[in-house]
């Protein structure tokens, strides 16, 4: 499932960045949309890196249920476990339970063994450099959008643009 | 069977011949509007050109009505052009067209690019004066001496010539692309509509607008909406509506305020939660809206159904027709081929009893109101011989695939109709595919 949303992610963020090249300007109204998506995709899969890494970081009394009922439940039960700032993240938590439900044939057992690190959490994608000649407006749209994946609570340098396979086998959703 | 009209073609023109032209894609269509009277059909593109057809019609000796649109005017509109201060080039396509009701002989017509309107007027000549005393027929001036009497010239008929001039160039009023301009039933004012701000403008004066609508955030990241598409009532010159990216419609009263920031109205229809996915916020954007004729309702177009509101129903449309309700499982790939951003426009017919919106792979509906029934039909050179009646096509969505049925993975996606209108008063309709024009019209026995 956050397969899925990581590929939508991606593609949400090169369709931003392709929409600057554009002849006739900054098209305002399918940038929003562009990182409206983004930021669904985004939360989506953040939300469900944190359960992964919630998952293992379980204390054994709670760890039968949690492995168990396994990633349906866990979206359920996520308010628990998420910290306050996080849960400020996803917005979208009905869709998730829907979502989680046809996309959990995902191996989460590969991801459960990744040490939980703040570069796990980071999607790997992001440009390390952004093109000088913005206007004041799409900077600070942008950056809002692209460069802030954690709530603008740390200043950390975003992960520098690494190849990312798009070319994929098309999902219908 | 549901075949309650039949359309036969009147015109078909080529506008593009991709092997002779020089720049194939400024001959695609971007807008098309029928004047008042139906007489004049302009079309703008995406080369800034604006080129108006007219009506000529004849009697048959079948006593078969058959109408003919031919060229009647061509004429550069917009150039590209270049803001320095912002490095930005600014497309000379034609986002929309709109016809003043005729007052004289002349016609007149706004047209507008992202970023300047201008004001049209297309003007006949059809005589010429002749007989200058002073002056030869080539312009040369005669020789004083030779002139040893008074000519006065005539007027003399000549071959029709029409003419179009810019009257006004309203600029420098909008800071985002504009989307929609609406003339208002005074026959005075018209406003226009970028995605944040909406401007009221007098027709004579270029140096002034009134902004009259802004919903531009003090701090851009907290944007969420932006503003689709505007239009004035059809007759009451206080009311106009605007659309947002978040499928909501916004009536607003001129009377009320000068910045009508606060709506009178807001038309929203809940979410349903079950359609809900990654994509839902894209295909609900509104991207068209339109009055109908007799002011009771409006109509929206979203990426996959058209909506009849009734202006005194806010909390749901009366009306929900499916344009391609197939589309829904393919949401992924359209949003990769950028497909699920393309903006259809809706029209209604002269008595508001049809509405008509495009689809893909030429496709276009016509959706009855009144006997609840709709067809699918194609505008395409294959399937439209002269005088021949337009065969309703089928999508088969899935499972057994009929004969005559076209299944959604053969549909071709590059074949967009975005633009439609009807004729005011006769059911004549015109489509564009991407760069044709389609003019049919219903056959009558």
């Amino acid at each position: 499932m956050d397969v899925e949303a990581k590929r939508i992610m991606a593609l949400s963020i090169s369709k931003l960045y392709s929409l600057r090249t554009q002849r006739g300007g900054l098209c305002l109204h399918r940038s929003l949309l562009l990182s409206m998506t983004m930021r669904a995709a985004r939360d989506i899969y953040h939300t469900a890196q944190l359960l992964r890494d919630a998952e293992e970081e379980q204390v054994v009394p709670c760890a039968p249920d949690a492995a168990i009922e396994e990633p349906m439940e866990i979206s359920k039960d996520s308010p628990q476990t998420l910290t306050p700032k996080e849960v400020a993240m996803k917005h979208q938590e009905p869709k998730e339970t829907v979502e989680d439900d046809k996309e959990n044939q995902c191996a989460s057992e590969r991801h459960s063994r990744k040490r939980r690190s703040k570069t796990a959490i980071e999607p790997d994608f992001l440009p390390l450099k952004k093109a000088k000649m913005d206007t004041d407006e799409e900077k600070q749209h942008l950056q809002g959008e692209v460069l802030r994946t954690n709530n603008g609570n740390s200043c950390r340098q975003a992960e520098t643009l690494t190849a990312f396979p798009t070319n994929r086998a098309v999902v219908a959703c | 069977d549901m075949n309650f009209c039949s359309y036969r073609p009147a015109l078909y023109r080529n506008l593009t011949d991709v092997s002779v032209s020089a720049r194939p894609t400024a001959d695609i269509i971007s807008t098309v509007e029928f004047n008042h009277s139906g007489e004049l059909l302009a079309t703008g593109d995406k080369g800034g050109r604006v080129v108006i057809f007219q009506q000529e019609t004849e009697n048959k000796s079948q006593s078969q009505w058959r109408s003919e649109y031919n060229v009647y005017s061509t004429f550069q509109s917009h150039e590209p052009e270049f803001d320095y201060l912002k490095s930005l080039e600014i497309e000379e396509k034609i986002n929309k067209i709109r016809w003043l009701p005729q007052k004289n002989a002349a016609q007149f017509l706004l047209s507008t690019n992202d970023k300047t309107i201008k004001l049209w007027k297309i003007s006949e000549r059809d005589k010429r004066p002749e007989g200058y005393n002073l002056k030869e027929e080539d312009g040369r001036y005669r020789d004083a001496a030779t002139i040893t009497t008074l000519r006065v010239p005539v007027f003399r008929p000549m071959d029709l010539m029409v003419e179009a001039s810019p009257r006004r160039v309203f600029a420098n009023a909008h800071t985002y692309h504009i989307n929609s301009i609406s003339v208002n039933s005074d026959n005075e004012t018209y406003l226009s509509a970028d995605d944040l701000r909406i401007n009221l403008w007098h027709l004579e004066i270029t140096d002034r607008s009134f902004n009259i609508v802004d919903i531009k955030p003090a701090n851009m990241e907290e944007l969420t909406e932006v503003i689709t598409a505007a239009e004035f009532h059809p007759h009451q010159c206080n009311t106009f509506v605007y659309s947002s990216s978040k499928g909501t419609i916004r009536l607003c009263d001129m009377r009320a305020s000068a910045l009508c920031d606060k709506h009178s109205k807001l038309f929203e229809e809940p979410e349903d939660p079950s359609n809900r996915s990654f994509f839902s916020e894209i295909i609900s954007s509104i991207s068209d809206v339109k009055f109908s004729h007799n002011g009771r309702y409006m109509m929206t177009r979203d990426y996959l159904s058209v909506k009849i509101w009734d202006l005194n129903m806010e909390n749901r449309p009366v009306e929900t027709y499916q344009v391609h309700e197939y589309l829904r499982s393919k949401l992924c790939s359209l949003y990769e081929n950028d497909c699920i951003f393309d903006k259809f426009e809706c029209c209604w017919n002269g008595n508001d009893s049809v509405v008509m919106t495009g689809s893909y792979n030429n496709f276009f509906r016509m959706l009855d109101r009144s006997q609840r029934r709709d067809v699918t039909l194609e505008a395409s050179r294959e399937s439209c011989k002269p005088r021949q009646v337009l065969k309703p096509r089928r999508v088969c969505a899935g499972g057994k695939r009929k004969k005559d049925e076209i299944s959604v993975d053969s549909l071709d996606f590059n074949k967009k109709i975005l633009h439609t209108a009807w004729h005011p008063q006769e059911n004549i309709i015109a489509v564009a595919t991407t760069n044709n024009l389609y003019i049919f019209q219903e056959k009558v026995n």
